[in-house]
């Protein structure tokens, strides 16, 4: 079977192709890319759309297993395809923690059997996620975990985390951490300053970042280990990692979508789809991390998808849960700093394809001769508005509800078959 | 109130949830009509039943004898009906949550509900699920409006004016709500607030409420104040963890005579109640002639007959 995908404005991030022309499809795996050649068995008009890999986001919750009502793999496989989310790694913390080998195969049959999307787990870095004792990275590597993390609740003890990232440098794994020194922000619940104060809410201190973000960027230069420094927040964190990267630090940096678009303002009338963790900071920081986005600082930028449904938000501020909706949004998150003109588009596409495809070493995210055909079809410049009722999520928590965006996946391809189309 | 030619005053709010929707004229007006009721009060008139056949629900999530018994009286004195509904009545416990309480009580169809939450913001969003007024009687560390307006108009009875007074407010800043819609009211009518509390217990960014000036050392920040207000301390915040000890926040924050000769000479001295004698305030000045304690008590029922008056029946 070949498909050919023709008149289409292809882009590559990570060769910088952007021109327009012709790409064919051959079992499922990307055969060439340029002109037309050869005959082809359907062959498909882009009338003009770009054609870019299919995005690669490296923070995703599900329920799945033990809070289905929230989101199974299925329905955030369909919410990603309408993001254009062809692969997505999801995050050990749920129940049971996914923190053996039996669990992170239950997680890719699962994915198999219903999910269109590819799904790669993220094994737990300790059992149970408890912080105590280290969860069997070798074997879960083996069995597909991509990298190992604690998911919300970083390892609180600094010397588990310093053994559990001494074994993952010796096993080759990447173990990703929150930045957060817990004790610091226990009970906070929005950005720390003046207008958490006024609200009377309690704060998390851009500080709990910090000594959290220090403390491991200090622990992965001892052991040599591979970090992913999941959600940065502020415009210091970016400088910090920069810095140990100076170093020889070996640190990669992830910014959720949601970073780049919200500032603390946007919890406004306590809107707890605003209510994040790490939480909206100032706008200062915000600008801080579209600027380290240009720079190319940041290497992935993911959605930190986290459903919740309405029992966990319909709630006062302080007792609502945190988490937002994401999988659709991401997309339309960076090309709406394409069209302010921040970001090229290509660059804006590096860190939701060929850099995150490097960080978990998967073969797709990029327009190349041999890689599998997981692919979008997008209009940058499509303004649409974003309803929740509207997200194909099983939780509609949004923060995007009711804002304007632009840029539109019009079809998703995975393995060169169309799964989804608008 | 100034008249102001060709323009006709309208109180417009459904609900009352925090100071901060309130314009100067607002507040001023709900002072005028605060007064009006206190006076008759004073003369042991009855104000006319302007709540006749009017329902008022009384929903405390937290424990209130002082501020529930108040409504309830401002309620009575105007002739509504008042259901009391404290927590522990109630199916919230059961794992009803605020919204679905919301919406049982409202298709009692009440005429006023008034609301005290120990959340932050948890009073508003209640408001968005009710077709009637809501009145806030406090919600978590965020806003009590009542108790901000009978502050001033406390402050005014006794000082005749608000504008151009240095009031301190000295205490647990962080905490309380009190704090924030006291110092927005006097803000907008022209007071100079400072606030003055431990550096553990003084937020970020009290500007934005409209004080003057935020300090930890209560001698510099009583200097020349007219108005001296003591915030209630919990006990439990004095146990080591915002401060070291009772006696060493006494020393410091402490209102005592000797540290009250350095306000104004007729410096009047307030508490929201209820207070901790010995530990915020000694008990002589608590009693003595400055005092004008009972007086905020006084008012908080003027002050809740006004605002019940203005808005019961009020719909969405």
């Amino acid at each position: 079977m070949k498909t050919l995908i023709e008149n289409a404005r292809l882009l590559c991030p990570a060769n910088g192709i952007d021109e327009t022309g012709a790409l064919l499809i051959e079992n499922g795996q990307i055969a060439s890319i340029g002109e037309a050649n050869g005959k082809a068995d359907q062959t498909i008009d882009a009338a003009g759309l770009c054609l870019a890999p299919g995005l690669i986001d490296l923070r995703v919750k599900t329920g799945e297993p033990g809070a289905e009502q929230k989101e199974t793999l299925a329905t955030a496989s369909r919410s990603a395809l309408s993001g254009g989310v062809t692969s997505m790694v999801v995050m050990p913390d749920t129940n049971p923690v996914i923190d053996d080998v039996a669990l992170v195969q239950f997680i890719a049959n699962r994915s198999r059997e219903t999910a269109k999307t590819r799904i790669y787990p993220a094994g737990a870095l300790t059992k149970g996620l408890r912080g105590e004792a280290m969860a069997e990275m070798g074997l879960m590597s083996e069995s597909g975990a991509v990298f190992f993390t604690n998911g919300d609740l970083p390892v609180s003890q600094p010397s588990v985390l310093r053994r559990t990232m001494a074994y993952a440098a010796s096993c080759g794994a990447v173990v990703a951490s929150r930045a957060d020194e817990h004790a610091l922000a226990a009970s906070g619940v929005m950005n720390s300053g003046a207008l958490a104060a006024r609200m009377g809410l309690s704060g998390l201190p851009r500080e709990a970042e910090w000594i959290g973000l220090a403390r491991d960027l200090l622990i992965a230069e001892a052991t040599g280990c591979t970090l992913l420094v999941d959600q940065v927040s502020t415009a210091r964190s970016v400088q910090m990692v920069k810095q140990a990267r100076q170093n020889g630090v070996k640190a990669y940096t992830s910014v959720a979508a949601h970073h780049l678009f919200f500032n603390e303002l946007d919890v406004g009338d306590y809107l707890t789809y605003c209510k994040v963790n790490p939480p909206f900071r100032s706008e200062d920081d915000r600008q801080a991390l579209v600027d380290a986005l240009t720079a190319g600082e940041i290497d992935a930028v993911v959605s930190a998808h986290d459903p919740q449904p309405p029992e966990e938000k319909r709630l006062p501020f302080a007792e609502a849960s945190f988490g937002a909706a994401g999988l659709e949004t991401v997309l339309s998150a960076l090309l709406v700093l394409v069209q302010d003109e921040r970001i090229t588009l290509l660059e804006a596409l590096k860190p939701v394809t060929c850099r995150p495809a490097d960080i978990i070493g998967v073969p797709q995210g990029r327009l190349a001769e041999g890689a599998p055909a997981d692919l979008i079809l997008f209009d940058p410049e499509k303004p649409w508005l974003c309803e929740r009722e509207n997200l194909l999520s099983r939780s509609l928590n949004s923060p995007f509800d009711g804002r304007r965006m632009v840029g539109r996946v019009m079809h998703t391809i995975i393995g060169g078959e169309i799964v989804f189309s608008r | 109130m100034t008249a102001i030619p060709g323009y006709t005053y309208k109180f417009s709010h459904t609900h009352l949830l925090s100071i901060e929707d309130l314009s100067r004229l607002d507040i001023e007006h709900i002072l005028d009509l605060s007064e009006e009721f206190a006076e008759a009060t004073r003369r042991g008139e009855r104000p006319e039943p302007h709540l006749k056949n009017n329902t008022v629900i009384n929903l405390f999530f937290e424990n209130s004898t002082r501020t529930m018994s108040s409504f309830e009286i401002a309620a009575k004195r105007l002739g509504a009906d008042v259901v009391a509904m404290p927590i522990a009545q109630s199916s919230v416990k059961k794992g009803e949550t605020l919204i679905d309480t919301a919406m049982t009580l409202n298709a009692m169809a009440p005429d006023a509900i008034v609301i005290r939450h120990s959340a932050s913001g948890g009073v508003k969003l209640l408001s968005r699920k009710v077709d009637c007024a809501v009145i806030n009687a406090g919600d978590g560390t965020h806003q009590h409006p009542t108790q901000g307006l009978l502050d001033t108009l406390t402050i005014r009875r006794a000082k005749g004016r608000i504008e151009g007074l240095k009031v301190t407010i000295c205490g647990d800043i962080m905490h309380s709500r009190v704090a924030r819609s006291t110092t927005q009211a006097l803000h907008l009518l022209g007071a100079e607030v400072t606030l003055c509390g431990p550096a553990t217990l003084m937020p970020a960014g009290t500007e934005t409420w409209g004080a003057a000036r935020a300090m930890s050392d209560f001698d510099a920040a009583i200097e020349k104040a007219d108005v001296v207000m003591m915030l209630r301390l919990q006990l439990e915040r004095m146990n080591g963890a915002y401060l070291p000890s009772q006696r060493e926040y006494f020393r410091d924050f402490g209102l005592t005579s000797e540290r009250l000769k350095r306000a104004a000479s007729d410096a009047t001295v307030m508490h929201p109640g209820p207070m901790n004698r010995g530990i915020e305030i000694e008990s002589a000045i608590a009693d003595g002639e400055r005092s004008v304690i009972t007086e905020q008590v006084e008012m908080g029922v003027a002050v809740r007959e006004a605002v019940l008056k203005l808005l019961s029946g009020r719909r969405v």
